[in-house]
């Protein structure tokens, strides 16, 4: 394949060609209830083709049918060259890699029978279903891939990988009359079948904190001091922070260029955040980007201070700065834009009680059900919380959904637990319409000193 | 490529089968901040399949140009072992001699549009929306369609569609405020210049009311909806009208049939075959031929959205909701949304009128919400929502008085439909959906 590509290349006349092609297997197995919902094996395949001519735009085009891929390269060429900028689009030198790199497969998924596959996630499914009669629904998937992946590009870069995927996730949904409430669980790895084993207790967990929810009344809003687990602290860091170091936000806007300044003060010296696309067996792992650019673990913030922001190539150059190994593509139907991988909190002092003692009414928000930034504005949405009430863990309460601006937010953390666990949930990333990336968070608990908590309002 | 596949699979499957082929082909040009940077094209076919063997029911899908159908039968067969007993039956539809429902897919002015008119199209957009201290985005994406339906019991139909999708965006980043303002339109033939009118109006005089910054209200207040503003009051409601939903139990309005569950000014209808519109189809995807559906007259809950199976399933006939994707097994879904009287739904954008569609005079001090942030999160279907706002107005005594941050609007989406104040004049097409403004009392705002 590599050689086919080779050829395809050297027929672009464009002062810069690039090729990847993806061929996935995948199958996935859902439960919904009792139901088997369905269970398929699946394969797709394509090419992406990105060419540059100098001083013109980008010409991409994507092609599921590989006889295509002359034509296209011809034709990307075609679109590049109907497109003009000033200034001229630039690319940061990134030295071409060669390599043939399979990541640890971990029990090969597709030597595995799809029955197999189905009873696995049908005792997951029954782990939720059992645990209550007022587990009223489920929704259990599994889901594995194998991608086979070849790139490359007219400055000599050869890549050849194997990437697995893995993802379990479960969704029970407890109900008492008008009242419905649901609990997750999810497990999102670049590992195989043999970290599929062994999550009947998180499946139930989930189904136990849906029943709970039922009785939980939903949080008062207003302002609380609050702490975040590090499952919520990591969404957080992701929503709330992680977008705005994305360079493609600041790179072309002077203004945005200003706010993001390197060096400005983002939070207190505590603050310590990075991304880190490098870290072995995580979901936002790979050895290279989708420019072929080798991955790294990259510090955003330190000591409270902004250092670093994530890259394409184009937009390190745009910005005089180093390519970061941050441009990625959901897929062969997409062209690679400046994406997270595994962004975290670092580690900071103390256990979680330090965090709370001298906490008189605040919320510990746990979990996440999803969080979404307007850019300076985020929302995070937490499975459930707790109330703190006179430096102790008290009630259940729901429907905990945190609201807030950025800068003010981040300088409001004011302690960091020494308890750093990564994230290991399934789901992704969503931007420019490309979701879910497989991404992953990290981060101890952590306390923001005042937070605004939406939920009822008394008239 | 299809008739291959359904003439194997009647040999092989002992209950029928069904196969859907898609191909696509886009054109799409992007100005970031200002320039044109990148243009590109897209060409992309497959094929989905679907068995029934010994009462169970499998599906398989490809994108390799190469596939045999045999191994795509036994891949289906495969998935099929593992199936539940499904009583399916696959429809001999159009029924002989009687044509499909008229509505005209495929126009010759969008799908031969060449890539300068798509860039001269952006560029006019561009200048049309440039103001000091701004960057604009414009992606305006092309996309032709051929689908091809067929089963074993007879059942085929092919069509071809078009797509126009516009959007722009506007940006202004003034110290630590950062303001997006953007919208979309999209259309099956080439959009005219009405179309990108409204468009440009839409954002500038949402901008323009933007500029100004003011302390949010606080408390349960009037606030009205914009029609893009009210997909959290929407997304439960059509979560809940799925046939889907209702087998599992889940759903809020199951058994509700013939109920008064909401205002009397609420209707909301399923409808495929409204002209110009990039939904529009004249058969869905499982070869059940394309109607409008009645979901919610006047308050009361007229019926669901169903696809072959979940009907099957509940002893009903699909409404022609199937949607299928080349990997997947189909599910219900909806094509185009009408929400109120949808007695004069264009299929042209008019210009706007007004921001809050008249709906502002009666109100002393309260909100006009036209985007919050993370909708769709959370308990979706269960209808309580709590969103701090990405984009919203302080209405005081009647007027706009600015845009307030730092604000989380709170309610329930089914609570809220049945204390409906009033529905605005400025009723237009917002995605798929198709509504006017809407004025609620005694919506919780929370602010910082």
């Amino acid at each position: 394949m590599i050689d086919r590509l080779a050829a395809a290349l050297k027929r672009s006349r464009a002062d810069y060609t690039e090729i990847r092609v993806e061929r996935t297997w995948s199958t996935a197995v859902t439960y919904r209830g009792r139901r088997l919902e369905s269970a398929t094996a699946s394969e797709d395949q394509g090419g992406f083709v990105r060419v540059l001519h100098a001083g013109r735009g980008w010409g991409v085009a994507s092609f599921t049918s590989l006889d295509q891929l002359e034509s296209m390269v011809a034709r990307a060429g075609e679109l590049s060259r109907a497109v003009s900028v000033d200034p001229p689009i630039r690319l940061a030198d990134v030295a071409p890699q060669r390599a043939d790199a399979a990541l640890d497969l971990d029990g090969d998924v597709r030597g595995v029978a799809l029955a197999d596959k189905k009873r696995l996630i049908e005792a997951y499914n029954g782990a939720m279903l059992g645990v209550s009669d007022r587990i009223v629904d489920t929704l259990a998937i599994y889901r594995d891939e194998v991608s086979e992946y070849w790139y490359v590009n007219s400055q000599g870069a050869a890549l050849h990988e194997l990437r697995p995927e893995l993802t379990l996730s479960g969704t029970a949904v407890a109900r008492r009359d008008g009242t419905i409430e649901k609990g997750l669980e999810s497990v999102g790895l670049r590992r195989g079948w043999k970290s599929a084993q062994d999550h009947e207790s998180g499946f139930r967990a989930a189904a136990e904190r849906a029943v709970a929810l039922l009785d939980a009344p939903m949080v008062r809003g207003g302002t609380y001091p609050v702490i975040l687990d590090p499952e919520l602290a990591g969404v957080f860091i992701h929503e709330a922070f992680g977008h705005l170091s994305e360079a493609d936000f600041v790179y072309e806007n002077p203004q945005a260029r200003e706010m993001m300044t390197l060096g400005r003060r983002f939070g207190k010296p505590v603050l310590n955040v990075g991304d880190n696309g490098a870290a072995p067996g995580l979901r936002g792992t790979l050895p290279f980007d989708d420019e072929g650019t080798p991955t790294q673990d990259t510090a955003l913030i330190r000591e409270g201070i902004l250092v670093g922001r994530l890259h394409s190539r184009e937009t390190a150059a745009a910005m005089g700065e180093r390519p970061s190994g941050n441009a990625r593509a959901l897929s062969f139907r997409h062209a690679p834009i400046v994406r997270m991988t595994n962004t975290y909190i670092g580690n900071g002092k103390g256990t979680f009680d330090d965090l709370i003692r001298d906490v008189t009414l605040g919320v510990y928000a746990c979990g996440a059900f999803g969080g979404q930034t307007m850019l300076e504005n985020f929302s995070f949405t937490a499975a459930y919380g707790r109330m703190i009430r006179d430096g102790h863990v008290a009630e259940l309460v729901k429907d905990v959904v945190l609201a807030g601006n950025l800068f003010q937010t981040l300088d409001r953390i004011d302690h960091i637990a020494g308890d750093f666990r990564w994230n290991q949930m399934g789901g992704g990333c969503g931007k420019a319409g490309q979701s879910p990336l497989p991404v992953t968070e990290g981060a101890p608990h952590v306390r923001i000193e005042e937070a605004l908590v939406g939920g009822d309002v008394p008239a | 490529m299809i008739e291959r596949l359904l003439e194997v699979a009647r040999r092989r499957a002992d209950g029928g089968a069904d196969a859907l082929w898609r191909r696509v082909e886009r054109t799409s040009v992007a100005f970031e901040w200002g320039r044109l940077k990148a243009a590109g094209a897209t060409e992309e076919a497959g094929a989905n399949l679907r068995v029934r063997h010994r009462g169970r029911v499998g599906v398989a899908g490809t994108t390799a140009a190469d596939v045999a159908p045999d191994d795509l039968v036994t891949r289906a067969l495969a998935s099929a072992e593992l199936g539940e007993e499904i009583d399916l039956g696959f429809p001999a539809s159009p029924p002989s001699g009687s044509p499909l429902p008229s509505i005209s897919t495929f126009f010759d002015r969008a799908a031969g549009a060449s890539l300068d008119a798509l860039i001269a199209m952006g560029r006019s957009l561009l200048e049309r929306l440039e103001r000091e201290g701004c960057h604009v985005n414009v992606a305006i994406d092309r996309e032709t369609a051929q689908v091809r339906v067929a089963n074993t019991s007879g059942g085929a139909a092919e069509y071809a569609s078009s797509g126009v999708a516009v959007s722009v965006d506007v940006w202004r980043i003034a110290g630590d405020d950062v303001l997006a303002v953007g919208d979309s339109a999209e259309t099956a033939d080439f959009p005219g210049d009405d179309v990108l009118a409204a468009l440009v109006a839409s954002v500038n005089t949402r901008l323009d009311r933007a500029l100004r910054i003011v302390a949010p209200p606080e408390g349960a207040l009037p606030v009205v909806f914009t029609p893009s503003g009210l997909s959290p009051l929407m997304l439960p409601v059509t979560q809940a009208l799925s046939g889907k939903a209702v087998l599992q139990g889940i759903s809020p309005l199951g058994g509700k049939v013939g109920e008064q569950a909401f205002d009397v000014g609420f209707s909301l209808a399923d409808d495929p075959l409204r002209a110009g519109r990039p939904s529009s189809r004249p058969i869905d995807d499982e070869c059940v031929a394309s109607r409008r559906t009645a979901l919610v007259e006047r308050g009361v809950v007229r019926g669901f959205i169903y696809d072959l199976e979940t009907a099957a399933r509940a002893r009903t006939q699909s409404t022609g909701n199937g949607e299928r994707g080349i990997f997947g097994k189909p599910v219900p879904g909806y094509t185009n949304i009408l929400v109120g009287d949808a007695v004069d739904v264009g299929a042209r954008h008019a210009l706007p009128q007004a921001l809050g569609g008249g709906l502002l005079a009666s109100i002393t001090d309260g909100l006009l919400v036209d985007e919050l942030i993370g909708v769709g999160q959370g308990n979706v279907i269960g209808g309580a929502f709590s969103h701090p706002v990405a984009l919203a107005y302080r209405v005081e005594r009647g007027e706009i008085t600015g845009r307030v941050k730092d604000a989380a609007v709170a309610g329930n989406a089914y609570e809220l439909w049945n204390r409906v104040g009033a529905f605005g004049n400025d009723a237009r097409w917002a995605g798929s959906r198709w509504a006017s403004s809407v004025l609620f009392e005694g919506v919780s705002v929370a602010r910082r």
